[in-house]
């Protein structure tokens, strides 16, 4: 008796092979699993509809097989392939008595749930909104034609069979609306992560994105999550930079030398020392000041000059200042101070070798002709005073940014790829061409 | 309850309702009739197909705020597909529909066809056609069509608000609204109906006395 088991058996009428009806009462056409014949269910003598002699045994989920997906156990019991022109996806049928219908829906190795909504969603301005989603217009009015079938339907599915299909989207979730004359449906379907549609029914993972490859079209790009992950480490790590620069970055141990040259005279070479340098290897930090210079520049060139090895590391810093009144009245320019940083000094005992030479430019002063240089000279200028404070240690600045190059430079290169994603993405829209609005959306989380 | 005797076998045919005057005899499937307190044979009600409906004559449950249970059920077909009609006898003996189709539920209450009727009911009332998506307001709710189709019963069980022979033909045009309300307006040879309920799902329904399924395990309810 029939009613003892929840499958009734048919005899294949064009094989005699014996069939399994799963959802007896629902389905209305059969494909016998071993001719691939479509049956009419409805009928007691299982009329044959059409002759279908393709195995389908390349199926990724075999028709009868059994899945538990998000709570609920689900058989697969039909299966489609449907094509716009352009692509070409499965969808499979699950059924469980007691929940009813969804579809799995696979493209380009990508899987997502369906469920058939029995509210209609509400529209507003061209997005759809249901339960407070909003999806976007993305594939506006297409025809998808059945290509091939097999296992039971609740409908009396045929190959050739066509609905129109619009779709909308939102990152991971896509609203689909078919039509045919008799009927309005509409349908949401979820992408699922490759770990659940892989714990439920044991499918080939789907592949991870890589440019040149078309993202579906409610596929969430994968790089946007990545790069919101990435800030939480980029703020420790920026955080950590600052840390270490406090810690490291402090000058100690100042010592102050100063000299005077002249205006125009000679170059003045003074030797300081002895500088102590206890580390296995240290920045050091030379501010040269001369806040005398006026109207004149002073080059000054230091070096530290290790006393054991003779080995120099050098330094140059050139001071001026010049001022004066015009028609826009008071002005000046140079800089009085220079910060000179020298890397890596290994431990050693060291003289600090300073040159320093000042020169005089304006129309001010006296002027003599000097015959050796063949140049005017200035006479009569205030010696100018060059106050030299040494101290170990540095801030680096360039390290500093390059630092921050390296803690942006991950989401910046995730930020390419994300914009390379949803460019292919966004591409596929029909309609109003992709807005900045698509864009911001494509941001979104699922 | 009111106990009548099969006109046709003889066997004791039940009544739950007190409302309802047609029940199918669970022996020999004539459509029982019953008059005050006689009974006659309406000619036979169709074996219904086996399904595997989750739902069976007596299961209990909750809905419209009130206990019910099913006491019939019609089937009705359509080219492509077929889906029960589901007589829920509600705590307060009135009696609704709990529509079955494509694993999806509706239920359903009559409303009287007075008033003023959308302009899409009264074009169904006068045979003019109407398309998918078309909109209209039925009791103070907006709703758009979402299937039409012209059916035909192919069996019933229990007890029935009306005779349902095999072949009964009708007109069923489905509505929804944004909210998961629905409507279907149905239109025979005897009349146009109404009926005005909600989407539910078993879930929601509480409902007890399921019809077990071999292979399948039954979902604890609440």
């Amino acid at each position: 008796m029939a009613e003892e088991d929840s499958v009734r058996a048919l005899s294949c009428p064009a094989c005699g092979g014996t069939i399994a009806l799963r959802a007896a009462g629902y389905t209305v056409t059969l494909a016998c699993e071993y001719c691939g014949t479509l049956i009419d269910a409805t009928d007691p003598a299982a009329r044959i509809i059409t002759r279908y002699n393709e195995m389908q045994a390349s199926l990724a989920i075999p028709l009868g097989t059994r899945g538990t997906l998000r709570g609920v156990e689900w058989e697969a019991i039909g299966w489609l392939q449907r094509s716009d022109g352009w692509a070409i996806w499965d969808e499979y049928l699950l059924f469980n008595p007691y929940v009813g219908y969804r579809w799995l829906i696979a493209q380009n190795g990508q899987w997502s749930l369906g469920t058939m909504l029995t509210a209609a969603p509400q529209r507003d301005g061209p997005d759809r909104v249901v339960a407070g989603r909003r999806f976007t217009p993305f594939y506006s009015v297409t025809t998808a034609r059945v290509t091939r079938v097999a296992g039971e339907f609740y409908w009396r599915v045929k190959p050739g069979e066509e609905v129109r299909a619009s779709d909308y989207v939102r990152p991971g979730f896509m609203l689909s609306l078919e039509q045919d004359d008799r009927e309005n449906s509409w349908t949401i379907s979820e992408l699922l992560t490759g770990r659940e549609i892989r714990a439920a029914f044991d499918v080939d993972p789907p592949p991870v994105w890589i440019p040149g490859m078309t993202p579906l079209a409610h596929q969430p790009s994968p790089y946007a999550r990545r790069i919101k992950g990435w800030w939480p480490i980029a703020a420790l790590s920026f955080v950590a930079l600052l840390v270490l620069l406090t810690l490291f970055g402090r000058t100690m141990q100042p010592q102050m030398f100063s000299l005077s040259v002249t205006p125009d005279g000679p170059t003045v070479s003074q030797t300081f020392g002895p500088i102590v340098l206890p580390l296995g290897k240290q920045a050091m930090t030379v501010e040269a000041m001369t806040p005398g210079v006026e109207q004149g520049w002073v080059d000054i060139d230091v070096a530290f000059v290790n006393r054991k090895t003779q080995d120099s590391y050098d330094a140059y810093a050139l001071n001026e200042h010049y001022s004066g009144r015009d028609s826009d009245g008071y002005w000046s320019e140079g800089a009085r101070s220079q910060t000179l940083k020298v890397a890596s000094l290994p431990a050693g005992t060291y003289d600090l070798v300073v040159d320093a030479q000042a020169h005089h430019w304006g129309s001010s002063g006296n002027w003599t002709f000097d015959a050796s240089s063949s140049t005017y000279k200035t006479e009569g200028q205030p010696p100018i005073e060059v106050n030299l404070t040494v101290a170990r240690g540095a801030r680096f600045t360039s390290n500093f940014w390059l630092a921050v190059l390296m803690i942006l430079l991950p989401p910046l290169f995730m930020l390419v790829l994300h914009i390379l994603f949803e460019n292919a993405r966004l591409a596929q829209k029909d309609g109003s061409p992709a807005d900045a609005d698509d864009w911001l959306r494509g941001m979104e989380a699922p | 309850m009111q106990l009548v005797t099969c006109p046709t076998c003889g066997a004791e045919v039940a009544f739950r309702s007190s409302a309802l005057p047609v029940r199918v005899c669970d022996y020999c499937r004539t459509l029982v009739v019953r008059y005050n307190q006689g009974a006659q044979g309406m000619g036979e009600a169709g074996v219904l197909p086996f399904d595997i409906s989750p739902i069976q004559i007596g299961t209990e449950g909750r809905c419209f705020d009130q206990n019910f249970q099913i006491i019939g059920r019609v089937r009705w077909a359509w080219d492509d597909g077929a889906w029960n009609e589901w007589l829920m006898l509600l705590a307060d003996g009135s009696h609704a529909w709990l529509g079955e189709a494509m694993g999806q539920f509706m239920a359903l209450r009559e409303v009287e066809l007075t008033g003023s009727l959308a302009q899409v009911i009264r074009r169904l009332m006068n045979d003019t056609p109407v398309k998918p998506g078309e909109s209209g307001n039925i009791a103070g709710q907006s709703y758009e069509v979402a299937d039409i189709r012209t059916v035909c019963c192919i069996g019933c069980e229990g007890e029935l608000p009306f005779t349902a022979p095999i072949g009964w033909e009708a007109l069923s045009v489905d509505f929804r609204n944004r909210d998961g309300r629905c409507a279907s307006f149905q239109k025979d040879r005897h009349g146009p109906s109404l009926y005005v309920g909600h989407h539910v799902n078993l879930a929601s329904l509480q409902p007890r006395n399921l019809r077990p399924l071999p292979g399948w395990s039954l979902p604890a309810y609440g």
